[in-house]
C-alpha cells in the first residue's frame, strides 16, 4: 500500500484529503504523473513530500511499500 | 510591572525581556495575519515594530482584521495599527509605513530590521520577502493561509532553507482570501504561531521551525511538520536581485547627464572615468577619478564605497559593465551615465553648466 495526502489546492481538486493506493513498483514521477492525470491536477502547483519529507528529484525517487506520499501547494492568504 | 508575567518565566527572566526590547521587526502587511501578529508582539515589548501596508480599511476586513474598528473603515490601515499598538503598549516604538513592499524598499528596510515577518496575501510578495531576506541575511517568518488550513515556516534562518527551496515554482497562481473566503480564526491561528516564532528567536529559545514547514488543519486539528533542506540554487546577490525585479533596470542603474551635471559639486559624488587615458574628448570635473575598465576590479580600493558613484565611459556601454563590477563589489550607490562622454561633453559645450 502506497499513502497519499493532499493538501490547500490540491484537496480540493481531488475531492478526498488522503487515499491509499495498491503499491506497484513505480518511481516518485510515476505516481504523480498517474495522480495529474486522474484528478486533472497539471494546472496547479505542488511540492513533494514522501515520509514527511521533502523530495526534490521525482525521476529517480522509488517509492517503497507503506511510503506516504504529500502533495504540498503553496498558500496564498492572508 | 507590565512585563511580570512573562519575566518570571525562567526561560524570559529580566534578560529576555531586555533581548525583546531591542529587537527590531517588520511586519509585512497589516491584513489578518499582520491583525494578529502584531498586538502581541507589541504587548510583549518587541522594541520597535515597523508595520507596512499601503491599503485603508474596508468593512470586509473587519471580520478577520479584529484590530479595526468600524469607524475606521477608509482610513490607512498601517496607521490605525500603530496606533491601536501604541495604545497596548507605549513604552515601545512602532513605525507605520504606508507603501507596499518592493524591490526599492525592500533592501533598505530589511536592513534595518533583524526579522521580517509575512503577513502578505500573495505570492509575488512572498517571493520579494525571500529574496530580499536572502540578499540582507535575515530570517523570515512565514504564514500563509488557504482556506481551513494554514502553513507556517522560517526561511533563512541561520543559513536555512528558503521558500525557493520549498517552493521553486514562482509561476503558479495559487488563490488568496479575497478569492476563496477565511475564517478570521483561521488567519489569528497562523498569525500566532508566526508571533511565537518570533518570540522563540529572539529569546534563543525552543526550537525555530526552520528546516520544517508546518501545516495545521482547523477542521480536523491535524498538524503536520515536513522537512525541507536548503538547495544549491539559493544564493541571491544584491545584483542579481535588482537584475530580476527592477523590470526598468536602466532607470535605476543609469543616469541621464543632464541629472549627472547637476551633482558634479556634491562632494558626496564621485565620478569615475572608465576610458584609457588617451581617449577624447577630456572631461574635468571636481570629484573625479580615471581608472580604465581592463584595471577597475584591480583598483577596487581607490574608491570611497560610501560615496555616489557615477561612471562614464565614452558612450555609455562599457560604464554598464563597470557598474557590474562595482556592485557585485559591494558598492551600492552606483550608476551608469547614459551617452557617456560624448554626451556630457556636448551638454558642457552648449549649456552653461559650471565646472
Amino acid at each position: 500500500m502506497l499513502s497519499v495526502k493532499y493538501f490547500g489546492a490540491v484537496a480540493e481538486k481531488t475531492k478526498v484529503q488522503g487515499e491509499n493506493i495498491p503499491f506497484s513498483n513505480l518511481s516518485l514521477q510515476e505516481l504523480v504523473d498517474e495522480l495529474e492525470q486522474k484528478y486533472d491536477l497539471a494546472s496547479l502547483s505542488y511540492s513533494i513530500a514522501v515520509n514527511q519529507k521533502l523530495v526534490q528529484d521525482k525521476n529517480s525517487y522509488m517509492l517503497m511499500t507503506n511510503d506516504v506520499v504529500a502533495l504540498l501547494p503553496p498558500f496564498a492568504g492572508g | 510591572m507590565r512585563y511580570n508575567r512573562q519575566i518570571i518565566l525562567p526561560e524570559v527572566g529580566e534578560k529576555g525581556q531586555e533581548k525583546l526590547s531591542l529587537a527590531k521587526v517588520l511586519i509585512i502587511g497589516a491584513g489578518g495575519l499582520g491583525a494578529a501578529i502584531l498586538p502581541y508582539l507589541a504587548a510583549a515589548g518587541i522594541g520597535e515594530i515597523g508595520i507596512i501596508d499601503d491599503d485603508s480599511i474596508e468593512i470586509s476586513n473587519l471580520q478577520r482584521q479584529v484590530i479595526y474598528k468600524s469607524d475606521a473603515i477608509g482610513k490607512s490601515k498601517a496607521l490605525e495599527a500603530k496606533e491601536m499598538a501604541l495604545s497596548l503598549n507605549p513604552s515601545i516604538q512602532i513605525n507605520a509605513i504606508t507603501d507596499t513592499l518592493n524591490a526599492k524598499n525592500a533592501i533598505p528596510l530589511f536592513e534595518y530590521y533583524d526579522i521580517m515577518v509575512d503577513a502578505t496575501d500573495n505570492l509575488h510578495t512572498k517571493y520579494l520577502i525571500n529574496d530580499a531576506c536572502i540578499v540582507t541575511n535575515k530570517p523570515f517568518v512565514y504564514g500563509s493561509i488557504y482556506k481551513f488550513q494554514g502553513q507556517v515556516s522560517v526561511f533563512n534562518y541561520q543559513n536555512g532553507p528558503t521558500y525557493r527551496c520549498l517552493f521553486p515554482d514562482e509561476s503558479s497562481n495559487t488563490k488568496n482570501c479575497v478569492d476563496t473566503g477565511v475564517m478570521g480564526i483561521s488567519v489569528g491561528i497562523i498569525g500566532m504561531f508566526q508571533a511565537n516564532e518570533v518570540l522563540k528567536m529572539v529569546l534563543g529559545i525552543g526550537n525555530v521551525l526552520s528546516g520544517e514547514l508546518l501545516i495545521y488543519n482547523m477542521l480536523t486539528n491535524d498538524q503536520q511538520k515536513f522537512d525541507l533542506v536548503r538547495t544549491n540554487e539559493t544564493s541571491i546577490s544584491e545584483l542579481d536581485f535588482e537584475k530580476k525585479y527592477n523590470t526598468i533596470e536602466d532607470n535605476v542603474l543609469e543616469i541621464t547627464t543632464s541629472e549627472a551635471l547637476k551633482q558634479i559639486n556634491d562632494l558626496e559624488v564621485l565620478f569615475l572615468d572608465v576610458r584609457n587615458e588617451e581617449e577624447m574628448p577630456k572631461i574635468s570635473l571636481p570629484n573625479a577619478i580615471q581608472i580604465p575598465l581592463s584595471d577597475l576590479e584591480e583598483n577596487l580600493d581607490q574608491l570611497d564605497a560610501a560615496k555616489k558613484i557615477l561612471v562614464y565611459c565614452q558612450s555609455g556601454i562599457r560604464s554598464k559593465r563597470a557598474v557590474e563590477i562595482l556592485k557585485e563589489n559591494q558598492f551600492r550607490k552606483v550608476q551608469s551615465i547614459a551617452g557617456g562622454a560624448l554626451k556630457l561633453q556636448a551638454i558642457i559645450a552648449t549649456d552653461a553648466v559650471s565646472i
